[in-house]
């Protein structure tokens, strides 16, 4: 950890005003029945306690994002002709995510790896990535869907962080992580808190040692893999989803999206959009064939990708955080943990022998 | 520009072909003078209607929606309007619940031969609707991905458009 | 509800060799919600669950169970879709076998967690006695079950599931419940129309447009080709703005009026906890008002908007 500065807690809500002058202060708060990262409005304070309903990654992948506008134009030309005017619209904002937890911040990374890989840079996602501050909170105490020690996380885990703030009785030491954050908390007017540093991170031991005991599922990979073809598991498995998109949504680390058209008369927008692997048509193609076209195939896929595909890509990493909203807003309690869990000791039937 | 631009609202209408739509025809024939504000679409028949479409056009904002079809008992494909006839008096409960005023949607009869009567729809329609005033607009800056967009970068433009989206109502 | 429990195994255990599978409960994720189960085997009948906690409608399953001999442990409202479904034709009644349940209402998580103040920590959670106990880090505490329902539960019109094949347990009344909380419906009644305008644009910006209000719902069967997600025709555009989510809640209401039994399911199914019950309520009034029909009661009634009168008697024309 680099730098570290603190605050009294109840300094909070100035200090993201302040902040929210140079730039777009994002933080969770209570919005009707759920908690949202929003823009910060003072009179609106913010909601630290607990999870998110959804993850913070709207502020790299907003839900629409507008690409570029076009129009099409009649030229002056004799017959005339028709042209077309296209504006790119790049994101030139600068963020502050504050109160991302570690499951969230750990989903920025497996965003990273897809988006901005090396040769392969998504313009519009890293012109947001470049320019966005993440100061994630700590967390003290796990909900009962959390699992991300399970994953490779972890309550204090930094990574995918720029600053990690944490609670230390009355106050917030934040602390630098990245080159980035170090810069941002520089910025600040706050008090030097080297001296608190060492208790911050017995603080953040602490909790990590108090997690709740849980097999870990960083071996599911091959067994994954290995049930790619076995169809009765994934239809006992798939069997009471509803295919809607609450847990694709809530995701940290779901990142599919489709771009569409949407035309209104001479003018449009090209507009980039969550889109959501549950959905049958997210693989219907224009013939009308569909490689997942059922709800199996599909659950599958959702499990296959974040537990054996996305790892396989990308040196092991997996594409689950551990964070449970899936878990807490399906409205049939699907339970992915138990689902990789059965994964990890299915024994398959006894292939019978034929001479086919 | 329209030189009625800021003096018409915008009032959309479902006819059907044989009978309200000839209505309309009549009376221009007989060269009844009647507020334009009225854009009409013609479908077949008023059991073409989907309630769905008064919803769409309120919400692309339209400032008030009118639906003229045969008389009961006399529709051109004989069951269509007793269907139409069901599905907008649901309608009705529906639009004042979403916060757009009832007023602002109606659905009459009006046959081939009435030019008068259609007229008179007319005229007092467009007369309800202007004492409405127009249909509030959304506040686009309710969209929380609009405030991400906001600050646009600074690369030549192509050329502008103007609107944001080009998407306003 | 133990005992309760163990007939209605019985009665499964009885019928599932005839049948392709039987939709229960099982226990589910933690400790206050219960989750559907799949049986096709003997084993997975001991897997069951019946209390408060099994608050999803299995009915929504049957219609893509359509073909298969199928058992279906229901509640009473769970009931009234699968009344709707049969009145639509779209399940068979022969194909059904029905285990119906009397229901004392069904939990809320989100009410329970809030009243309780037990947070997100549940350990684990007892219903006996109408009461609901619940272990979680902060200690015990136990609340009356009637302050962590599901708001459905305060219009509940019959807690028997009503048609079934086999009842389990003893007929009663719907559980007597006081203080119905307060609706958006409420609210929005006592509001202007701009005012009800922008509070829709408000809650809409909220939602994420997931679907699962649609999926939940038992009525939709249409789901994978929903009109919703089509291009063409072009009903809603992938823009995020409150206006499309607006334009869907409404294609919704209209394409379940008529038709829809507030069992609760969309409501319950938003993971932002939106009031998309409202405007079904609403709809649902007016259709009783104006043909005296409710959904899913009569299995042989035709729904009001399949069907029309050539003299409407509460519909008035207007005069020009």
């Amino acid at each position: 950890m680099g730098a570290a500065r603190y605050m009294e807690k109840d300094a909070l809500p100035a200090w993201l005003e302040a902040v929210g002058k140079s730039r777009l202060v994002l933080a969770p708060r209570l919005q009707g029945k759920s908690t949202a990262f929003l823009p910060f409005d003072p009179s609106k304070g913010v909601s630290l306690k607990g999870l998110a309903t959804a993850s913070p990654k709207h502020a790299l992948i907003p839900r629409h994002e507008t690409l570029m506008e076009y129009q099409y134009t009649k030229t002056d030309q004799i017959p005339p002709r028709t042209g077309l005017e296209v504006r790119e619209l790049i994101p030139d904002q600068p963020v502050l995510v504050f109160g991302a937890r570690p499951c969230d911040a750990r989903g920025f990374t497996v965003l990273d790896r897809v988006y901005d890989a090396g040769a392969k840079r998504d313009i519009y996602y890293c012109a947001r990535r470049d320019k966005t501050v993440v100061a994630t909170l700590a967390c003290t105490e796990p909900a009962d869907t959390c699992f991300c020690t399970r994953v490779g996380g972890g309550p204090d885990d930094a990574t995918g962080s720029d600053i990690m703030v944490t609670e230390l009785d009355q106050r917030y030491i934040l602390e630098a992580v990245t080159p980035r954050g170090e810069a941002f908390l520089l910025e600040q007017q706050l008090p030097d808190a080297s001296e608190f540093a060492a208790k911050a991170q017995a603080c953040r031991d602490a909790v990590r040692a108090a997690m709740p005991e849980g097999e870990s599922l960083l071996d599911a990979p091959d067994k994954v893999e290995a049930l790619f073809n076995e169809m009765p598991f994934w239809d006992e498995i798939a069997a009471k989803c509803l295919s809607c998109g609450a847990c694709s949504y809530l995701c940290p680390t779901c990142y599919c999206f489709n771009i569409t058209d949407e035309p209104k008369g001479n003018k449009g927008v090209r507009v980039r959009s969550w889109d959501n692997c549950m959905s049958f048509q997210f693989t219907l193609e224009g013939s009308g064939h569909n490689p997942r076209a059922t709800k199996s195939h599909r659950m599958r896929n959702r499990v296959g990708h974040k537990f054996c595909y996305y790892p396989t890509l990308h040196g092991g990493a997996l594409s689950c955080v551990g964070c449970g909203r899936c878990i807490a807003h399906c409205p049939v309690s699907m339970d992915i943990r138990s689902i990789v869990s059965k994964a990890l000791v299915y024994e398959k039937a006894p292939k019978e022998h034929t001479n086919v | 520009m329209s030189v009625l631009e800021g003096k018409e609202l915008r009032i959309i209408g479902f006819l059907c072909n044989w009978c309200s739509y000839g209505g309309a025809d009549t009376a221009g024939v007989g060269r009844f003078a009647q507020p334009t504000d009225l854009r009409i679409i013609k479908l077949p028949c008023t059991g073409r209607i989907n309630p769905l479409f008064v919803v769409r056009a309120f919400l692309n904002g339209a400032d008030g929606v009118l639906v003229s079809g045969c008389h009961p008992r006399d529709c051109h494909y004989t069951e269509g309007n007793f269907y139409a006839r069901r599905r907008l008096e649901v309608l009705r409960a529906l639009l004042p619940v979403m916060g757009i005023d009832p007023a602002r949607f109606e659905y009459t009869w009006v046959s081939a031969s009435e030019g008068q009567r259609w007229r008179t729809v007319v005229e007092k329609f467009t007369e309800q609707v202007h004492g409405l005033g127009p249909i509030p607009a959304f506040n686009s800056g309710t969209c929380l991905d609009a405030c991400l967009s906001t600050a646009i970068s600074s690369a030549p433009a192509h050329a502008a458009i103007g609107e944001t989206h080009g998407l306003s109502t | 509800m133990a005992s309760r429990l163990e007939e209605l195994k019985a009665a499964v255990r009885k019928a599932l060799p005839d049948l392709d599978v039987v939709i229960a409960w099982a226990a589910g994720p933690n400790s206050l919600e219960h989750t559907p189960l799949f049986i096709t085997s003997e084993a997975e009948i001991d897997l069951m669950t019946w209390d408060p906690r099994c608050s999803q409608n299995l009915a929504g399953y049957l219609p893509g169970l359509r073909g298969k001999k199928v058992g279906i442990v229901a509640k009473g409202c769970d009931a009234r879709s699968i009344t709707e479904l049969l009145q639509e034709k779209l399940i068979d009644r022969g194909q059904l076998t029905i285990f119906g349940l009397h229901c004392q209402g069904a939990a809320d998580p989100e009410k329970i967690r809030a009243v309780a103040g037990c947070g997100n920590e549940v350990e684990s959670a007892e219903i006996a006695d109408g009461k609901l106990t619940i272990v979680s880090r902060k200690g015990t505490c136990a609340i009356g079950l009637e302050n962590g329902l599901l708001a459905k539960c305060f219009r509940c019109t019959g807690a028997d599931a009503q048609p079934c094949d086999q009842f389990i347990g003893e007929h009663g009344a719907p559980p007597a419940l006081t203080d119905a909380p307060e609706t958006a419906l409420d609210r929005l009644e006592a509001m202007g129309m701009e005012e009800r305008f922008r509070f829709w644009e408000e809650q809409m910006s909220q939602c994420i447009r997931c679907y699962a209000c649609r999926s939940a719902c038992p009525l939709c069967v249409c789901q994978d080709h929903c009109a919703a997600q089509s291009r063409e025709p072009h009903w809603v555009d992938q823009t995020d703005h409150p206006r499309e989510k607006l334009m869907f809640q409404a294609m919704h209401a209209l394409h379940t009026a008529g038709r829809c039994t507030e069992c609760g399911e969309c409501e319950r199914a938003c993971p932002v906890g939106l009031p998309i019950m409202t405007m079904k309520l609403a709809l649902n009034r007016q259709i009783k008002t104006l043909f005296d029909y409710e959904a899913g009661i009569d299995p042989e009634k035709t729904p009001p908007l399949f069907q029309f009168r050539e003299t409407e008697e509460h519909i008035k024309e207007r005069k020009w």
